[in-house]
């Protein structure tokens, strides 16, 4: 419950700061946020699990965002950086809808 | 199905999406309760994403009609000084028909005002009437592929600056006394040209079609049918497929140009270096 409030109050300062984002940390927001999903909905369904671990989940979180960073970093440094993003969507994006789907079947027993 | 293999590394991302930390957390845990210390952290952490949600959110919609726009504005902007130029053109009409009548007034003797309107008209800042020709050119139609149904890049029936240049040309040479493009009247010192694939008269934007008319003697429309430069065009309207007409007009009014901005002769500031002899001054 604390943390959907934390979220919420996450969302409400990002919109009401309006914070601009520097132009070099404008290609990796999107994989931010995909990595950003991933770990939400895996801590989602972890809770639902009864096996959520907040420890779990903050490095999950940090980790995600930080790899899918630099992948993308590397990408761009190689000249495959559209190619690396894609496969960075497609693994976290897998990810959660396997974890979606799981949340799924236990919300609705379907 | 064939039995999962432990090296399939999408099978095994399909199969378990979840982070087997969580799992592997929850066996260290045991039967213990979730350690209540952490909560913070997460708290944190959900911060730090509703953020990023909500700054990813904030750039998408914020980037997507920026474009757009922006170039709204611009064009909002340029209807807006369109606008206010047309407002300044036709008050700067009305002024110089006030000075006009108010040098008629002035002007006791009727001789030297008639000829004052005499040399207006001649060079273009007074407005006439008369019977003369309307020459009206068109770009030619886009050509489409019968096929395909796509217009065609080139099409090389588009009138182009020279093109006016040439039927201004031509009627001055046919008699013409007074010529205008679009409305635009043109001068001793007016110009035809293009910039980016317009044509501007004296600076002003023409679009096809064009209709150049000219006041002059009444044989002019023949006179001018009769020059290489109307014969040329009608050629162009067989190659090109140019539009291009030639009529006579009576009781054509043609607007004064605007009147060129006055240049003041001045001393050239003596520069310490000077040649004796004098150079250009500018």
């Amino acid at each position: 419950m604390i943390a959907v409030i934390a979220l919420a109050i996450g969302v409400a300062a990002g919109v009401f700061l309006e914070p601009s984002v520097p132009l070099g940390l404008q290609p990796y927001l999107p994989i931010a946020v995909v990595a950003a999903l991933d770990a939400v909905f895996g801590a989602l369904r972890a809770k639902l699990d009864g096996i959520f671990d907040d420890k779990q989940f903050v490095v999950s979180f940090v980790s995600n965002v930080l790899v899918a960073a630099l992948i993308v970093y590397l990408g761009d440094k190689l000249g495959v950086g559209g190619q690396l993003s894609t496969g960075v969507v497609v693994v976290l994006g897998v990810r959660i809808f396997g974890n979606v789907a799981a949340i799924r079947r236990h919300l609705f027993r379907a | 199905m064939t039995s999962p293999r432990r090296d399939d590394l999408l099978g095994e991302l399909f199969r378990n999406p979840l982070d087997p930390g969580y799992a592997a957390a929850a066996a260290r845990r045991g039967d213990a309760p979730p350690p209540r210390s952490g909560r913070w952290l997460t708290v944190v952490a959900m911060l730090a994403i509703g953020f990023l949600l909500a700054v990813a959110y904030h750039q998408v919609v914020q980037a997507a009609p920026g474009t757009s726009k922006a170039r709204d504005d611009l064009v909002a902007d340029v209807r807006a000084r369109q606008k206010t130029a047309d407002d300044l053109q036709r008050r700067a009409a009305e002024l110089r028909a006030q000075v006009d009548q108010a040098r008629d007034d002035a002007l006791a003797d009727g001789d030297s005002a008639a000829r004052l309107r005499d040399l207006a008209a001649g060079t273009g800042t007074g407005k006439v009437t008369g019977d003369g020709v309307a020459v009206r050119i068109a770009d030619a139609p886009p050509q489409v592929d019968p096929v395909t149904g796509r217009t065609q890049d080139e099409n090389l029936g588009v009138v182009l600056d020279r093109d006016l240049q040439d039927i201004a040309n031509g009627l001055w040479q046919s008699g013409a006394e007074a010529v205008a493009v679009n409305g635009q009247r043109l001068t001793a010192t007016g110009t035809i040209r293009a910039a980016g694939g317009v044509i501007l008269v004296d600076f002003r934007p023409v679009t096809s079609p064009y209709e150049v008319t000219a006041i002059g003697p009444p044989d002019l429309a023949d006179r001018f049918n009769a020059s290489a430069t109307a014969k040329r065009f009608k050629r162009y309207v067989d190659e090109y497929r140019m539009q291009f007409g030639v009529k006579k007009r009576a009781n054509l009014a043609l607007a004064g140009a605007a009147e060129p901005p006055l240049k003041y002769a001045r001393t050239p500031a003596p520069t310490p270096s000077s040649t004796p002899s004098g150079g250009p001054t500018r």
